[in-house]
């Protein structure tokens, strides 16, 4: 079938054989007496027309290729048409097999080869990172920066980019907009052009809050300024300074720091200026900025990374204070410290692993499947053998008739890609980050999905493909062939996916059970009527002495609003995705035994934060309130802290001592859920905002009657009237919180909600398929038996006997794992017997199903028809 | 209805099967020769009608080839006879023997033998 390479070869030969034989002629007709010029002339007349002869030569080769082209490709798509139930089965589970490998094929590929969307090229980027000894990576200043530019030739570019949360617009209506402060080369480097406008300038960003230009992403341009094209040289309020909008970034661009999305670039010498940091780039010790570069062509990544060791080593010499101890690392990009490429690359890669053996188990069904089928076009074959087909056209047709089953199930597999890839791209908010994954099916992707198909073709083509061209067609004529195939692999196969459905039902049925649970629980605290929203000080650096005046002053007026039941900040709050964090401590009356430190969950909260949750205090009093100064620092502990810390003792009056100071036991609140539902009791110490304030907070709100969302213009407008250039974000209700906590444990319950009837679906085809190529095998001697006497009833016994015990041992190995590891994984062991009576069950039941529908098949068999097999 | 290009392809084939089993292996000039010698003037003309023979035989299975040196020590293609090919060859002899059996036996068959 894959002559064409090979034609233009033939061609020439044909050339070279014709001159040869003329030449041969001629010089025969020279030794018969002719002169030279006419013995060439005689030779040439008698070999008669090249022109013509070359076209039947062509027409013999191309009819020959063509036929046999055509001739395969009718004939696969009548035995496909004939078989349409068979062919449905396989093409739609390869198409799921391949449609999953592809959708992670585009992601793994996302990440490694373009990982910044809009730039291309961002696979070679090199990250430029200063290293502590102790393999932290913190950042770099912008005077580090400006030298490292110069001083690591290897890189023919060195972009510094910083994250900043920016308050945008008029006051009153400011909202909270992610961008980054840039060196001036950073849209150069990168290789872009502006949708409209231009880019900032490298002379724009040298004189320290010279320039106040801007460059604005292109969804922002098309949100906030309608897509207006005189958006470019209008003004943009931003934390309370004007900046001109001088460009819109292309389309696609979100940044350089995957996956978060950016809408804004400013030029970094704003920094002081925006972020109420005079000394932002003027201290060596206030790393913020990160920093890539791009390689000379030509040059190394090590040659890079020993100048960078060598011009950190000379910037530890030169500023100790801030740069003692600091080297330098290169790091290719999609490994980079911060982010989750890493740990998303290790997670895919063994995702992708274990789908590519979910892939060969496919196949492996679809070849005994196909073996199933094959006995019976054994004749056919045979037939077509005698006819005169030589083997290879034996084993063409058979390829292509499992080609086209492939390439139908690739195509397929193709359009579930890339309704996965959409449908992944949905990003949510994580937290209060924009974050956007960029995942496409392109050009890279469906040639992959096109190769795994073509793979897959091959394989569950070649056992049967080998069989039937082996065949004698005098033996394929006459009766059943006797080869004994290695059952054994078949049998081992059949286990073995027997046993992996069992384990992933089992995961499944207990992840979807503790699922469902976990939105049942009782949180311990009351969520329901509770508005959460935020808040963030950090543009105007203020002391403590402020954060408490500022938390105290909006305290005052939330509680003053009419709807408002009770108010109070706190810097964490539960449930919350990345969890709450814990402080070490000590507590009087408490001596540790084991090493390390006592840890418990800390809260910094204001009074009233109890009332608000409706979590009681058992004993003991509320926080001082904010402007008292009298009373000493306080802290307030849980249940849990006095049983597990303090053995039931009076906790009232006992000191707890941390790195932030020693505070007071004044009082101790009932255990409530803090990090996930389904967590063990966990102490907890409860700080007043009084003596830690801090620069953020989480406000809560009570709402007296009604919805709680109706709260949400009246608590903008109250921090308006604080300060009206500060947004408050991230409002949503606690019910909401509680949710998008879920968000994140509901992606992988889909998984397996899908993935577990999937795999008992697949363990239900090789089934089937292993006992019904061995019923087809045995078709004669099951004949015969019925001839005998057998009963129908006895046959399907017999034949679900034999099968079971394959099937068994392998469900039995599968349920042991899926034990050890509910064991390992699950915090109470407490044996969840409902899953694990009930899915066996149900998987033994299908099982027996897939086993009994081939073999009553067997038991019909007409023992005339069968006999005259021979 | 076989054309008469069919039948002349037919049996141009067999003529090739059969030269190269008696000569063994032999270029394409070398084959031409041959019939020519032994069929007179059937391919007194247009030899070039051999090649497309030649590459249908070889696609068949029925001959292979290969490049070696010819009387000049020029590059030339050799074919020679395969197992199938020489399978080929008995089978259509057999077949023709046959058919000139019976065609012979009825031309000689005289109007008193059939009644």
């Amino acid at each position: 079938m894959f002559n064409l390479a090979a034609s233009r070869a033939q061609e020439e030969r044909l050339k070279e054989e014709i001159a040869e034989h003329i030449a041969l002629q001629a010089e025969e007709n020279i030794r018969a007496g002719l002169p030279p010029v006419e013995a060439r002339r005689q030779a040439m007349l008698k070999f008669g027309g090249v022109e013509a002869m070359k076209q039947d030569y062509r027409a013999e080769r191309g009819l020959l290729f063509l036929e046999n082209f055509l001739g395969d490709l009718r004939n696969a798509g009548r035995t496909i048409r004939r078989m349409p139930g068979l062919a449905v089965v396989i093409i739609v589970s390869l198409a799921v097999g391949i449609g999953v490998n592809t959708t992670i094929f585009s992601w793994i590929q996302m990440i490694l080869l373009q990982p910044l969307p809009g730039v291309s090229g961002a696979s070679n980027f090199l990250l430029v990172e200063p290293r502590t000894e102790t393999g932290g990576y913190p950042g770099a200043s912008w005077l580090e920066y400006r030298g490292l530019q110069t001083q690591v030739p290897a890189l023919r570019d060195v972009v510094a980019a910083q994250m900043v949360p920016f308050n945008v617009g008029e006051k009153g209506q400011t909202e909270r907009t992610f961008g980054q402060l840039v060196s001036g080369n950073y849209f150069s480097a990168l290789g872009l052009s502006p949708a409209i406008g231009r880019f900032i300038r490298p002379e724009e960003a040298v004189r320290i809050g010279a320039n106040p230009v801007i460059v604005i992403s292109y969804d922002y341009w098309q949100t906030r300024f309608r897509s207006a094209p005189d958006a470019v040289g209008q003004k943009l309020r931003v934390n309370e300074r004007d900046l001109t909008v001088i460009g819109v970034a292309p389309r696609d661009f979100q940044g350089t720091m995957p996956p978060l999305k950016f809408e804004l670039w400013a030029p970094a010498t704003l920094a002081p200026a925006l972020l109420g940091a005079p000394r932002a780039l003027e201290d060596r010790s206030i790393r913020s900025f990160s920093l890539i570069g791009m390689l000379k062509p030509g040059a190394t990544r090590e040659e890079a990374q020993v100048e960078l060791s060598a011009a950190m080593a000379q910037l530890a010499r030169d500023y100790p204070d801030a740069s003692a101890g600091i080297g330098g690392e290169i790091i290719p990009f999609w490994k980079s410290p911060r982010g989750p490429q890493r740990l998303l690359i290790s997670g895919l890669a063994v995702l992708q692993g274990v789908m590519l053996l979910l892939l060969l188990a496919v196949c492996g069904n679809t070849a005994n499947l196909m073996l199933a089928r094959g006995s019976a076009r054994q004749r056919e074959m045979a037939v077509r053998m005698a006819l005169g087909a030589g083997r290879w056209r034996i084993v063409s047709l058979v390829l292509s008739e499992n080609m086209l089953l492939a390439l139908l199930g690739a195509s397929l597999g193709a359009a579930i890609a890339v309704w996965g890839t959409t449908a992944l791209r949905m990003a949510p908010m994580i937290g209060s980050f924009p974050i956007l994954f960029q995942t496409r099916v392109d050009g890279l992707t469906l040639a992959f999905a096109m190769l795994l198909g073509a793979s897959c073709g091959f394989i569950f083509s070649a056992a049967p493909a080998v069989h039937l061209a082996r065949l004698d067609p005098q033996e394929g004529l006459r009766s059943s062939s006797n080869t004994t195939p290695r059952s054994w692999a078949r049998k081992v196969l059949m286990g073995t996916e027997v046993g992996l459905a069992m384990v992933v039902l089992i995961a499944a049925a207990l992840y979807l059970q503790s699922f469902r649970s976990a939105r049942q629980t009782d949180p311990r605290f009351q969520p329901e009527g509770v508005l959460l929203a935020a808040y963030d000080l950090s543009g105007r650096n203020p002391d403590e002495a402020s954060e408490r005046e500022f938390a105290a002053r909006l305290l005052e007026r939330l509680r003053s609003l009419p709807d408002v039941e009770a108010a109070a900040i706190a810097t964490n709050v539960p449930l919350d995705l990345h969890g709450i964090p814990s402080r070490p401590f000590t507590v009087q009356g408490r001596v540790r035994t084991e090493p390390g430190q006592d840890r418990a969950i800390s809260n910094v909260v204001t009074p009233g934060y109890f009332k608000v949750m409706a979590i009681p205090l058992l004993e003991g009093n509320d926080f001082a309130e904010m402007r008292d100064t009298a009373a000493p620092a306080q802290a307030i502990v849980n249940e849990e802290f006095v049983r597990r810390f303090m053995n039931g003792a009076d906790a009232i009056g006992r000191s707890i001592r941390t790195r932030a100071g020693t505070f007071a036991i004044i009082g101790v609140a009932r255990n409530s859920v803090y990090d996930a539902f389904g967590e063990p009791a966990l102490p907890a110490i409860y700080f007043s905002y009084r003596d830690l304030p801090e620069i953020q907070g989480e406000i809560h709100l009570r709402t007296r009657r009604g919805n709680e969302t109706a709260l949400t213009s009246e608590a903008r407008a109250v921090l308006r009237d604080l300060d009206p250039m500060l947004p408050l974000y991230d409002v949503r209700t606690f019910s909401q919180h509680i949710e998008r906590n879920l968000y994140l444990r509901r992606i992988p319950a889909r998984m397996f909600a899908v993935l577990g009837p999937l795999l008992l679906g697949l363990a239900a085809i090789g089934i089937y398929a292993v006992v019904s190529y061995a019923v087809a095998r045995r078709t004669k001697e099951i004949g015969v038996r019925l001839a005998f006497g057998a009963t129908g009833r006895r046959v399907v016994l017999q034949i679900i006997r034999e099968n079971l015990g394959v099937i068994a041992w392998g469900a039995a190995i599968g349920w042991v794992f899926a034990l050890l590891i509910s064991v390992r994984a699950m915090q109470n062991g407490a044996l969840n017997l409902p899953v694990f009576i009930g899915v066996p069950a149900i998987l033994l039941a299908v099982a027996a199903l897939a086993c009994w529908i081939p073999a009553r098949r067997a038991s019909r068999i007409d023992p005339i028809a069968a006999l005259r097999h021979e | 209805m076989k054309q008469k290009t069919d039948v002349l392809q037919g049996t141009l084939a067999l003529m090739v099967l059969k030269t190269l089993d008696v000569l063994g292996s032999l270029h394409g000039y070398g084959i031409a020769r041959r019939i020519e010698q032994i069929s007179g003037d059937l391919l007194a003309v247009n030899q070039g009608t051999l090649y497309p023979v030649l590459l249908k035989l070889e696609q068949e299975g029925a001959i292979a080839s290969e490049w070696g040196a010819s009387e000049n020590n020029r590059r030339a293609r050799f074919y020679r006879l395969t197992r199938e090919g020489r399978k080929q060859l008995q089978l259509e002899t057999k077949d023709w023997q046959q058919t000139a059996g019976i065609i012979s036996r009825f031309f000689e068959a005289k109007a008193e033998d059939l009644l």
